[in-house]
């Protein structure tokens, strides 16, 4: 068991992470916006982890104060916040495919800042970012809670009016509009808090990668993190974390399939050098078969209907 | 309906993700005895750990490094591999990115239980993974990051690749030997890529201070980018007697291709990224005469790089090009350390953190006759290489097909 847990706690941190991520994108999607600049700010949260641990706070040697990251986090998630307010209200103006391609812009202008500037560390980036706990699953004790916590909030988020106005907002912008929510408000709002917690897994991330450079946060992650939405479900909070999750352990899982040795030795080629084709099958599959993603509503609203029906029956 | 299939899709998903969890404990090395080549080989294999990039966008480079690990792995074998017990390569793919080497780094030391670990491909993956083997005390051989810094993660990390401010100034030397008159140099780099940045300071660094020439333009791409028409067009305006690019296989290709299409008809020298045979479908016949600096040369003359060149020859049909070698050097720096420490303590007496440590110990106490040459280490883990090479792209009439003509 220990050794399930030294060679994955990675991997569970990693997939924590990435339901975070899931989560600040799904956001903006509450509202129904698709901007993908969860990881221009992700970014912006791990430099500012990577810069204070190895630029500010100079640590003693020993493990770096866990107090320390926590404020990182904090200023990250400022940071970050404070940029979505600056970036969201022009951007916001725009709609659908447009939005797109300007938060798409937006992540490659940071992308093209860190890359030049020097305190960022140009393409080599920043690294000896120094740890603050002994293993990486260790790290669970922040990434955890935050994601219970964020959850929790998405939770309460879909059940109060902010976020019956993001529906609202989501199924009719201008019906919306028209019964009297302010829809460049509550945009800007969803679209800033995805950014407050994408800026504070950065930070955390920072740390937990040991380095940080203009790699991390592309586009590429962009695509990743918005097929976390698609796949698990972009109707619910539940269903990028789900979908996060899944897609971030599945090429570890056939990782580890392909090293079990009592399969065959052409299933375990498959499974190690066809790993990311098995994967990509997978996805096709899961968009034919799910295409409201893997997590929808009605999976609980039609548990709910039969317990509501069933006392009614019984009085027959 | 599609309601039940789904459900059923999701009970299937769920019921093979447990599957594997319960399989994670019966999972051990079955003992392997074998004979080939000459010698014999018998007992439990020792796992050694190989984290490269086999996909993703540096794959090209990491696939010529599995080659040369698994040469090596052959060929040491087939030499009697640890004093008798054979050695075996456990491979983990790092793809491309941070997380995908910290992952394949926990898997090796974790669950595969290996001595130590060859890899990874980037320097950058290295800033990241590294600090993990350290942690673990697991010793780590970079077969190819050249960035500074590398050795310096810890004691546990050191490297066979030379960095580049050692290697890349030779290719300028050797330019200057071609033509005397040099005046004017354009340099090129990719801007998004750790590498390139780090040689390209070296590059400018040499032309400016040691060489004393005349640094006329610096113009910066991406490895992503296929148009280099502005780049290019700047270049030929200040007209360079020399022009020299760091980047990757596929965006340094193009560039050499559209600035002889352009017109530019002087040396080229090109970084250590393009220093690989997968550059000639790129340029194709505008390969011809480039520069590049190397720190292995196939034509070295020892018998452990006949063997090699020989091997990779007989498999691949072409020249070793020096990925390939450095991480031939890896394993058997390995190797060769973990026979000496045999020798000292039998290893089946030590348990798996004793051999880890004693093996890291060995490793940087040794002396090796690799196909790079003479290599030792310093103290922290840096290699001390005792030759380098420049070496000359020479294309056939088709086009199609190159070699490495060694000029120095």
């Amino acid at each position: 068991m220990t050794d399930f847990f030294n060679t994955y706690g990675n991997l569970m941190v990693l997939m924590v992470f990435n339901a975070m991520l899931g989560l600040s994108l799904y956001l903006p999607l509450m509202a129904g916006q698709l901007s993908l600049a969860s990881p221009g700010f992700y970014a912006l949260g791990g430099y500012i982890g990577a810069v204070f641990s190895t630029k500010v706070f100079q640590s003693s040697d020993g493990a770096f104060p866990v107090s320390y990251v926590l404020l990182e986090m904090l200023v990250g998630g400022l940071a970050s916040g404070v940029l979505a307010i600056v970036v969201g209200i022009p951007a916001l103006r725009l709609r659908g495919i447009y939005l797109a391609l300007a938060t798409i812009a937006f992540v490659e202008i940071l992308r093209v800042l860190s890359l030049n500037l020097t305190i960022t560390g140009g393409a080599i980036g920043i690294f000896g970012i120094p740890q603050p706990f002994n293993r990486p699953l260790k790290y669970l004790y922040i990434a955890g809670p935050l994601l219970l916590f964020s959850m929790f909030f998405m939770y309460r988020l879909e059940r109060i009016r902010a976020g019956r106005a993001l529906t609202a907002i989501r199924e009719d912008e201008l019906a919306a509009g028209a019964m009297g929510i302010n829809p460049t408000y509550y945009k800007v709002l969803a679209f800033t808090l995805g950014a407050i917690l994408a800026g504070m897994v950065g930070a955390l991330s920072a740390h937990f990668l040991n380095t940080w450079n203009a790699r991390q946060g592309t586009f590429d992650a962009s695509i990743t993190y918005l097929t976390f939405a698609l796949i698990g479900g972009s109707r619910t909070f539940v269903g990028p974390v789900v979908g996060a999750m899944l897609l971030t352990a599945l090429p570890e899982l056939l990782r580890f399939l392909g090293g079990i040795d009592q399969l065959p030795q052409s299933v375990r080629d498959l499974f190690l050098n066809g790993r990311l084709i098995i994967f990509g099958l997978l996805i096709v599959l899961g968009t034919i078969f799910f295409p409201q993603g893997i997590i929808t509503p009605r999976l609980w609203e039609r548990r709910r209907r039969t317990k509501a029906v069933r006392p009614a029956e019984s009085n027959l | 309906m599609s309601i039940r299939i789904s459900r059923f899709m999701l009970g299937v998903l769920l019921l093979s993700i447990l599957a594997a969890c319960g399989g994670a404990t019966a999972t051990t090395a079955p003992g392997g005895s074998g004979t080939t080549g000459g010698a014999t080989t018998s007992g439990e294999p020792i796992p050694l750990g190989i984290a490269l990039a086999q996909t993703g966008n540096v794959a090209l480079l990491g696939q010529e490094q599995v080659i040369g690990a698994k040469l090596a792995e052959t060929y040491f074998n087939s030499k009697g591999g640890i004093n008798g017990r054979p050695i075996k390569l456990i491979f983990q793919d790092t793809a491309g990115d941070e997380a995908g080497a910290i992952n394949a780094f926990q898997t090796l030391i974790n669950q595969d239980k290996v001595v130590g670990i060859v890899g990874p491909t980037l320097s950058q993956q290295a800033f990241s993974a590294d600090p993990i083997a350290e942690q673990a005390k697991v010793p780590v051989l970079g077969p190819s990051n050249t960035a500074k810094g590398i050795p310096q993660i810890g004691d546990y990390i050191a490297r066979v690749s030379a960095p580049v401010a050692v290697v890349a100034p030779n290719a300028l030397q050797a330019a200057l030997e071609i033509n005397p008159n040099i005046k004017k140099v354009a340099v090129l780099y990719a801007q998004n890529d750790a590498f390139s940045k780090s040689e390209t300071g070296t590059f400018q660094n040499t032309v400016t201070q040691t060489l004393k020439l005349e640094l006329a333009t610096v113009q910066e791409f991406q490895t992503t980018d296929t148009d280099f028409t502005t780049q290019a067009t700047n270049v030929i305006n200040v007209n360079p007697d020399l022009v020299i690019i760091s980047g990757l296989a596929a965006d340094g290709g193009n560039l050499v291709k559209q600035l002889r299409e352009l017109g530019y008809s002087g040396l080229i020298v090109g970084g250590n990224g393009l220093n690989t045979a997968n550059i000639f479908p790129v340029c194709q016949k505008f390969c011809d005469g480039i520069i590049i600096a190397q720190a292995y040369s196939f034509a070295q003359e020892n018998d452990v790089n006949k063997a090699f060149r020989d091997a990779y020859k007989a498999e691949q049909k072409k020249e070793p090009p020096q990925f390939s070698g450095q991480a031939f050097a890896g394993v058997q720096v390995f190797v060769e350390a973990l026979i000496a420490l045999d020798s000292k303590t039998k290893l089946d007496t030590l348990s798996l953190e004793q051999i880890r440590e004693q093996l890291n110990t060995q490793i940087l106490a040794g002396k090796y006759n690799t196909p790079l040459g003479e290599i030792s280490f310093d103290p922290e883990g840096e290699i001390i290489q005792s030759k380098y090479y420049v070496a000359q792209i020479k294309m056939d009439e088709t086009g199609t097909n190159g070699t490495f003509n060694f000029i120095r």
